[in-house]
Formats: C-alpha cells, structure tokens, sequence
C-alpha cells in the first residue's frame, strides 16, 4: 500500500533507467586501469587495500602517504586529512578536523577510562541495533510479500514511510512494452462567441519532441505528465471512479498540467471544457522475433470536464474572474 | 586459552578501529561530493522549469500538495506558505546548501541544510521524480550521520592551517558559532511555523538532535579538549559515521539486488529482448536513431540483457573478493553512464556513479585526488607561483607532525 510520498516508478516503467549497456570491452580495460593507478600512487599502502571504505592499517589520510609520492599533486587535499591515526591513534598526532576531530591524545575506546567506556559500549550497541533494524525494515520494504510482511506490514511501514520509501524494480520484472500518450481536445468560445472544439492534441508527443536531441531532459518533460497519468490510472478504478483523496486529487492533476498546456497555444478563445483520453500502443515486436501483437492504439476516454477557476494557473484564474465581472 | 586471547584481542582491535577513527575518508568524500553535485546539476537545469515543478502555481498546485502531505506525514518547509518569495528562498537555499555541501564548508551543517532542500522540494512534488530522485532523497538523509569532510573539502584545509598555526586558531573561529546561532534561531522559528501544519516528527527531531550535537562538540572542544567526555564523544561520532557508511553500502545493495532479482522473474529478461523496449519508448528515447543502432541486433540485446542481470544480481556477492568487485563496478558506472546518454536520464545516473563510489578502492581515489589537482595545476599556471611556497610549507608541515 503506498501511503505515501515516492509511489513514483509505480509498476514496471518505474521512471528511472533500468540498466542496459555494459559491456564487455570495459573489462578489459579494468585491470590495466587500476591497479596501474594503484601503484603509481599509493604503493605505500596499495597492500592492504581494502577495497571499500574500511582503508584497513594505514589510513589513507596520512599526508606522509601521499606526499611522498606526487609532488604538485595535493592541492586538493592540500589538507590530507591531518588525521593519521594509523591503527592505533598516534600519540601526538593532533588533527582538528573540519566536520569535529578530536585533538585529544589517546583516540577511541581504548582510551577511556571504565566508566566512559560502558557509555561507549551502550552507544556502540544502540547504534548497532538500530542500523540493524533500519536495513531490516527497508530489506522487508523492497522485498515481495512474504510471511514477515503479511504479519508485521504495519511496523514496516511505520518504520519507512514517509521518508525511506524506496522502489527498485527498475523495468522489472519486465520493462513496459507499451506507449502511453496522453491527448487532450478543449471546447473554447471563439471570438464570434461561437463554441468550437480542437482536434486531439498529443501531449505526450510534445514531451517527446521536447526530450529528442537533449543531453538533459527535463522532468517537466519526461516525468510530468508520464507520472500524472500513471498516478491517475492507479487511483481510478476502470470506470473513472477516483477511490479516495487520491482519486480526487489525481483528476485536479492531470486537468491542470492539461491545461497549462493548452493556455501555452492560442486557441482563440478562453477554454470551458476539456476531455482528456490516453492512446496505448505496443511496441513493435523486434525485428529478429516472430511475435504478432495488435497494432492498432487502444484508447481510454475520459468523460468531459468543465474547467473552473481551480483547474488555471493563478493569474489566468484571476484574469478570468475579472473578464466573467 | 590462548586461541580465547586471540579472539579477544580481535574483537579488541576491531572495537578500536571503529571507535578510533572515521573509516573511509575518501569515500565518504566522494558520496558528498557525488550527491551534492547531482544535485546542484539538477537545481541549476531545471533553474527554467523550478515554478513549474516545485512552485506555489505548479499543476501540483500548493493545497494539493498540503492535502497529500497532511496524508502522510512527509517533510517539507515548502507547505509552511504558498509565497513565491518564500519558494524562491528554499529553492536558493537547496542550490546554496548543495553548492557549499560539496565544497564541504562547515560540512555537518550543510549536510543538514541540504537535507532540508532536498525533502523539501521532493516532498512537495512527489509526482514529479524519478529513481534518481529516490536515491539522492536517501543519501541526504544518510549524508548527515557522516564525517564526510575528512578529506577534499575546505574544511580539511581550515583543520590544516589551523594546525599549522599551533593553537589558538581554533579560538579565533567566529563563523562556526555564528552559523550554529543563525541556525538554531532557523530551527526555532521553524519548529513554531511548522506546529500548526502537525509535521512527521522524524526529520524534525533529526535536526534538533544535530543541532545539539553539534553545539555540544563544540562546548567540550573548546573547553574540555582532550577530556574523557571529548574522546567519548569522538568515539560516539566515529560510530555513527562507521555504521552510516555501511548502511549506505548495504543501501546500494539493496539498491542492485532489488533490481536484478526482480528481472530474473520478467519474462522479457528471461528471453533476452527486455532491453529492447525501453530504447522504443517515446519517454526514453531522446537520440532514436542511437536506440535504433542498439536495437537492431537481436545478439546484442540479448547479450547486454543478459550482462545487465547478472552484474546486477551479482553485485552484492562481489564484494567479498576486490578484484571482482573493481570489475563489477567500473561495467555498473559505465552502464550508467551509457544510460545517461541513451535513455536520456543524466540525473539519475549521474546519483547512481556517486552511489556505486562508496566501493572505490581508497587507492584509486588517492590517486584520483593527486590528478585533479595536477590537472589544476595545469589548468590555472598563474596560480603556480602562491602553489609552491604552500607545498613547501605543507611539507615542512608534515615533518613537524609527523616525521
């Protein structure tokens, strides 16, 4: 049950890239890369590296490190984090670091006294215990239904909703295989006071038009009216009955990004109703396969809507008062 | 007994490991930097767009956002007033914080501001993300738990200078106390404004107990340095930044598991052409003529969606053996950035390279870290003349501290 906020990539087109190339030519290519890298630099170390972020015995800020082997190099770390508390912290080495370090001589817990170190202790297990139940919690979030879940949903939700809510089924288990465009067709009063009414516009055509040729994509363009639909479609049942304040919130939606839009052209004429409808398309089979699937476009009408003052950007809303004054 | 000895003294060493020190400087670095720069990329491209996304007039127009948020409790200063000016500020304060957060500037109260920004517009436009929105909403809730500024950030060169200077620099720094007085009065005012909106008390919380920390850090440095209650709390921040470190690893886990152990069910991964369909949707085709190239032989398809599966699947396993796992990850951030370009989702791939960085290998980032700024060198030459008095005082440096 999304309750809440990120219901985003709902289903399989999930929104977000799903993985494609990887290649194997990359692979090639690694081993030359970093272990060269590796030695060139940081042979005082390269050993024992760790891998991730556990810079095992000599931690890695160790301005000796890295000033030993690149002369012009460090500006950047012009710093090397003063820290150097190799294994054990060093007496002597004082660091006082950006985001808090201690200068104090004896580092960790090895050098406080008993009663310091019970605290340490309590905060280690405290600590421990809730980053264990939190990777608990979102493991449940993003796993399928199961036994735990059936029985105990309530406290996992709890624990992730609103702010660690999270979905990865990135195109899977399968990747939509459908278009989904979004058209819109407007009644409006012409000039002669006449009502006309347009054709269908294609809306998701315009974002697709806005998203060829960019390096950068906006989200106005490839995730707006996308999602709005999608939010749409979840929270209607097939006869366009909304279920609950989502329902209802999702028609003000989609009726407002469709009319943004439609003030964006000049129809000639302030609009009075709207009729919105979605065209679902399967993707061409691929040429290497033999499937057949259905070419023709299925369409989902949605009955017309009178706009209203709430359904207008602001100042068009307050334009539009004024004018029926 | 003497195996007993051994283990005990395991368990002694590793205690002291985590306790003693914030693990992984480099890393965390490198997540800091990632996030807040994907995240000011993001800011500053949909600069045109800002009104239309996250503004009071937005198709997801304020009160619908409010009635949302009242639903389920997320955070966000945005529902606090539908003024634009109040809008304009957040949106301000989120590229300002996200600017300053990666430079790493008073890092601990960036993260947090960044947080802040980020929540809040994400918050009020849930509809409008996507999965790169997801995971930079995450990190900047996990961001804040780290000692992410231990290296490449100004507030590694401050610490460095200062204790060049010998003692008394640390007195003589006004803007840290400032900062945390501005932002106290901030939190006060917001906790005010927020009581009659009901707000989740998570992020909230979150940000008093910060707050305290941090003045309480401040108080005990200053005044009782080197104490017991300084190591302990120096051993208590080296906790959370250890255990925050490795749930953003397992985060990134979850992360890939989830997406490969999903597909293995699809049937369209099963039979090799599920990469084909993303590259004929009309959303995610910003170069078709790219994705027609791609598409057109069945092989490679089949072959690149098989690659996505298994590297996905497998990544979690990886980690236990380096040398795969490098390999791993230089085909995952390649992938991305092959899906940046050919699914026209930069954002979301740009979060997803700073994501998979936690698991660089600490040598490559040493080693990346010495050429950006050889490549800096190169870049400004003028700049070369104040470099070499600094680099001869940083090695003079270095013998003073530790030679």
């Amino acid at each position: 049950m999304g309750t809440g906020r990120m219901d985003s990539f709902e289903r399989e087109d999930a929104g977000a890239g799903g993985p494609s190339p990887g290649n194997a030519p990359v692979r090639d290519s690694v081993p030359e890369h970093l272990p060269r890298q590796t030695r060139q630099t940081a042979q005082p170390w390269s050993p024992s590296e760790p891998g991730s972020p556990e810079p095992g015995s000599p931690e890695p800020g160790s301005p000796a490190g890295s000033g030993s082997s690149s002369g012009p190099g460090h500006r950047l770390q012009p710093a090397g984090p003063p820290q150097a508390p190799a294994p054990l912290g060093r007496p002597g080495d004082e660091g006082p670091l950006g985001d808090g370090d201690s200068g104090s001589r004896g580092r960790g817990i090895a050098g406080l006294s008993l009663p310091y170190q019970v605290a340490a202790a309590l905060s280690l297990a405290l600590i421990g215990a809730l980053a264990c139940v939190h990777l608990g919690m979102v493991f449940l979030h993003v796993a399928p239904s199961n036994t735990v879940t059936k029985q105990h949903g309530e406290a996992v939700d709890w624990w992730v909703y609103p702010e660690f809510e999270q979905n990865w089924k990135l195109f899977a288990p399968n990747p939509l295989q459908q278009n989904v465009a979004v058209q819109v067709r407007a009644e409006y009063t012409a000039a002669d006071g006449s009502r006309r009414s347009t054709d269908w516009i294609d809306l998701s055509a315009e974002d697709g038009a806005a998203i060829q040729g960019s390096l950068l994509p906006s989200h106005v363009h490839q995730n707006m009216l996308r999602r709005a639909w999608d939010f749409y479609v979840t929270s209607h049942d097939g006869d366009n009955r909304p279920n609950g304040v989502r329902g209802q919130l999702s028609e003000r939606y989609v009726r407002r990004i469709a009319v943004a839009r439609l003030m964006e052209r000049d129809l000639g004429g302030p609009v009075e109703r709207i009729q919105l409808r979605s065209a679902t398309s399967a993707v061409d089979p691929p040429g290497w396969s033999d499937e057949k699937i259905e070419v023709k476009p299925v369409h989902r009408v949605l009955p017309w809507w009178t706009i209203t003052a709430a359904d207008l950007p602001e100042d068009a809303a307050r334009d539009r008062a004024e004018a029926e004054r | 007994m003497r195996r007993g000895n051994g283990f005990d003294r395991k368990v002694a060493d590793a205690l002291q490991r985590i306790t003693a020190a914030a693990l992984g400087p480099y890393q965390s670095a490198v997540v800091r930097i990632g996030f807040a720069g994907a995240w000011l990329c993001f800011l500053l491209r949909e600069l045109p767009h800002r009104q239309e996304l996250y503004g009071p007039d937005s198709p997801w127009a304020w009160d619908m956002a409010r009635r949302l948020v009242a639903g389920n409790d997320a955070f966000t200063v945005l529902v606090w007033g539908d003024g634009v000016l109040w809008f304009e500020c957040v949106y301000a304060l989120s590229v300002a914080s996200s600017l300053l957060l990666m430079l790493g500037w008073r890092t601990r109260a960036m993260s947090a501001l960044f947080m802040v920004g980020v929540l809040s517009l994400q918050n009020r436009s849930i509809f409008m993300g996507d999965g790169g929105d997801n995971v930079i909403h995450l990190m900047a809730l996990y961001l804040v738990f780290t000692r992410c500024a231990q290296v490449w950030s100004l507030d590694a060169r401050r610490a460095a200078r200062a204790a060049r200077a010998e003692d008394g620099a640390a007195s003589r720094d006004r803007t840290g106390p400032v900062l945390w007085c501005l932002l106290g009065f901030g939190l006060l005012v917001g906790t005010f404004l927020s009581l009659s909106h009901r707000p989740g008390l998570f992020v909230p919380l979150l940000l008093w107990v910060l707050w305290l920390a941090q003045g309480l850090w401040w108080a005990v440095s200053r005044y009782a340095a080197r104490s017991q209650p300084h190591t302990l709390l120096d051993v208590i921040a080296n906790l959370v930044h250890n255990t925050a470190l490795v749930v953003i690893m397992a985060e990134v886990c979850v992360i890939y598991a989830t997406a490969g152990w999903y597909k293995v069910q699809g049937s369209r991964w099963q039979d090799g052409t599920a990469l084909y369909y993303p590259l004929k949707l009309d959303y995610f085709t910003p170069w078709p003529a790219l994705s027609e190239l791609l598409a057109a032989s069945g092989t490679m398809v089949m072959l690149l969606t098989y690659g996505t599966v298994i590297v996905q699947v497998a990544f979690p396993f990886t980690l236990f053996n380096r040398r795969v796992k490098n390999v791993l990850l230089v085909v995952m951030m390649v992938e991305h950035a092959a899906i940046a370009v050919v699914l026209g989702l930069p954002f979301f791939s740009l979060a997803m390279i700073a994501a998979d960085a936690v698991f660089l290998p600490t040598a490559f980032l040493v080693w990346l870290g010495a050429a950006a700024a050889r490549g800096r060198a190169r870049l400004r030459p003028r700049g070369r003349s104040r470099e070499a008095p600094r680099q001869h005082e940083q090695h003079t440096a270095h013998r003073t501290l530790v030679g």
